[in-house]
């Protein structure tokens, strides 16, 4: 007689050790990381939708499995991305970024610091927040924004919301965007003639799907219905 | 799939068999049932208010494609039969979205362009056509599905005269993302061809199911399957001792006598794909399609007029 414990049948004990191991857990996280998932609301304690590519968080490497909290600093290196939630605000930072989310100075006001790089943010609604880039500060209410910035520009496009622009080095060029849909994006330059650093600019690098899958991490839908057809990807149709 | 085939450039072959009156009567009834048509469309947008139609239009931009494609079956024939043939391609398109409601859009697209076959000229082609598209989603979740409805017609003009026509399409649509790197896409439709000769007269119903899945920001593999019964158009050379009917001379080829044929078929069509995107609105595309057409009724004592085709293509696309 085997002792307690001991299994009979080889299958059983192999699909208990891979239970043990996590295998099925671990093949539904590479599934996932292959065809990804559907997006919705993240469970309490988690802050990371995707990650791709080498991420840090606080120079510590970034896993699924990592919280982020206002005061957290954020980079990733070229090529890499991650998909993240803050409290009611949610993020998609692309590769080659630095991004620090500041510990808000009052119960209502929050704030990023764009380093460098380009992100791809939605804010709660009456939550107001400054967002600061290497040329200009942005404070916006209700909004979905990207940013693209490095020393001589930035790239802000409101995609929806309410937007108060300021040039750093110019406080005399200051534009307010109200916007339903990518309305008026533009650049701030660094070195712009006085009242002239603002100036329009195309809807270039992200897309409505990408705002409806951060939307979707903080539980709420974008304002508008049809995404804007201007993906970088033509296909070929059907013949 | 493409329709049909050849015929060598210069002098064309007298043709036998059913060919329909002459085009320029069929044309021009055509010709003035378009005119009637877009008198009624535009009197009924000075109704609605002309300008207000114009300014709904938000005009979304130009798009071009540039294709090089080998079709180891240019024939749709039997293996015996089969033509193997490069085919370069050139298309443009333009179009513009109409909001209707918040949830609802009309879509409206025209285009045209060429393809031009190297060795059986016969089948090289231009074409011009418009394409309109009715869209329905219920809300802006990232999941929340599109549907839609479109009317497609095109204008043919083969360097062979048979083939010459137009091609109809009605269909249904569906579009869903799946998850943040796979979205779903499916339809049904209704293809019409209308030649010049009966036979190339065509009928037929297309399902088909398309899975575009993201390696990245820039990098998607696409797979697609469609299933299509209906008429189908093949053209055999004299090894075919059964031709169905209706049957007629092909024009389209001058190596030797080819007769086209007509015939009820169940084809298979799978698509394997791979679009690379580079920043600017312009991406590379490589495909291989796969086609399995089986007769459905098969003269007696003919051979089997199954037939399969390989198709290897690369594009070039932009939109600006």
């Amino acid at each position: 007689m085997r002792p307690l414990g001991e299994l009979d049948d080889p299958r059983r004990r192999i699909l208990i050790q891979a239970l043990a191991a996590g295998f099925f857990s671990s093949a539904g996280n590479a599934a996932a990381q292959l065809f990804g998932k559907a997006p919705g609301r993240l469970p309490a304690g988690q802050s990371i939708f995707r990650v791709t590519g080498r991420v840090t968080v606080n120079t510590q490497l970034a896993t699924l499995q990592t919280r982020i909290v206002p005061g957290d600093t954020v980079e990733t290196a070229p090529n890499a991305e991650v998909v993240f939630a803050v409290a009611e605000e949610a993020f998609l930072l692309r590769g080659a970024s630095r991004m620090v989310i500041e510990k808000p100075p009052s119960g209502l006001t929050t704030a990023l610091r764009l380093v460098t790089g380009k992100v791809l943010s939605v804010f709660g609604r009456g939550r107001p927040t400054r967002i600061v880039t290497a040329t200009s500060t942005i404070g916006i209410r209700g909004t979905g924004a990207y940013a693209e910035t490095d020393p001589e520009q930035t790239y802000f496009c409101t995609c929806y919301g309410v937007a108060d622009i300021v040039a750093n080095n110019d406080p005399s060029s200051r534009e307010t965007v109200s916007a339903s849909h990518h309305d008026r994006p533009l650049y701030i330059l660094a070195k712009g003639k006085a009242g002239g650093s603002i100036r329009n600019a195309p809807f270039i690098n992200h897309t409505d799907q990408e705002l409806a899958l951060i939307e979707a991490l903080v539980g709420r839908t974008p304002p508008f219905v049809f995404p804007l057809d201007t993906y970088n990807a033509p296909r070929r149709d059907y013949p | 799939m493409r329709r049909g085939e050849t015929i060598p450039s210069g002098a064309r072959r007298t043709v036998t068999g059913p060919v329909k009156p002459a085009a320029s009567l069929r044309e021009l009834g055509s010709v003035a049932a378009g005119l009637a048509l877009l008198a009624g469309a535009s009197a009924q947008a000075r109704a609605a208010g002309y300008s207000e139609f114009i300014d709904s239009l938000q005009f979304r931009g130009f798009r071009a494609e540039a294709s090089y494609t080998t079709d180891d079956n240019v024939t749709r024939a039997p293996a015996g039969d089969a033509l193997r043939d490069r085919i370069l391609g050139v298309r443009v398109s333009a179009g513009g979205v109409i909001p209707i409601s918040s949830r609802t859009r009309v879509s409206i697209q025209g285009f045209a362009g060429t393809q031009r076959f190297s060795t059986y000229t016969g089948l090289s082609n231009n074409f011009i056509g418009t394409q309109a598209d009715f869209f329905f989603r219920a809300s802006g979740e990232f999941a929340a599905p599109t549907y839609g409805a479109f009317v497609r017609t095109a204008k043919e003009e083969y360097e062979s005269t048979l083939r010459d026509g137009y091609r109809h399409a009605f269909g249904v649509t569906v579009l869903k993302p799946a998850t943040d790197k796979v979205q779903l896409s499916g339809g049904v439709t209704y293809n019409i061809t209308d030649g010049k000769s009966t036979v190339f007269d065509a009928k037929n119903v297309s399902l088909r199911g398309n899975a575009d899945w993201s390696l990245g920001r820039w990098d998607t593999v696409y797979m697609g399957v469609e299933y299509r019964r209906g008429d189908s158009i093949s053209t055999t050379g004299p090894t075919l001792s059964a031709v169905p009917s209706p049957n007629i001379t092909d024009d389209a080829f001058s190596d030797s006598l080819r007769t086209a044929y007509r015939l009820k078929a169940s084809t298979f069509v799978a698509t394997l794909g791979y679009n690379h995107a580079f920043s600017g609105g312009h991406s590379l595309d490589v495909s291989w399609r796969r086609v399995q057409s089986k007769a459905q009724d098969s003269p007696p004592g003919s051979i089997d007029l199954s037939y399969a085709v390989n198709q290897f293509s690369l594009a070039y696309l932009a939109r600006f």
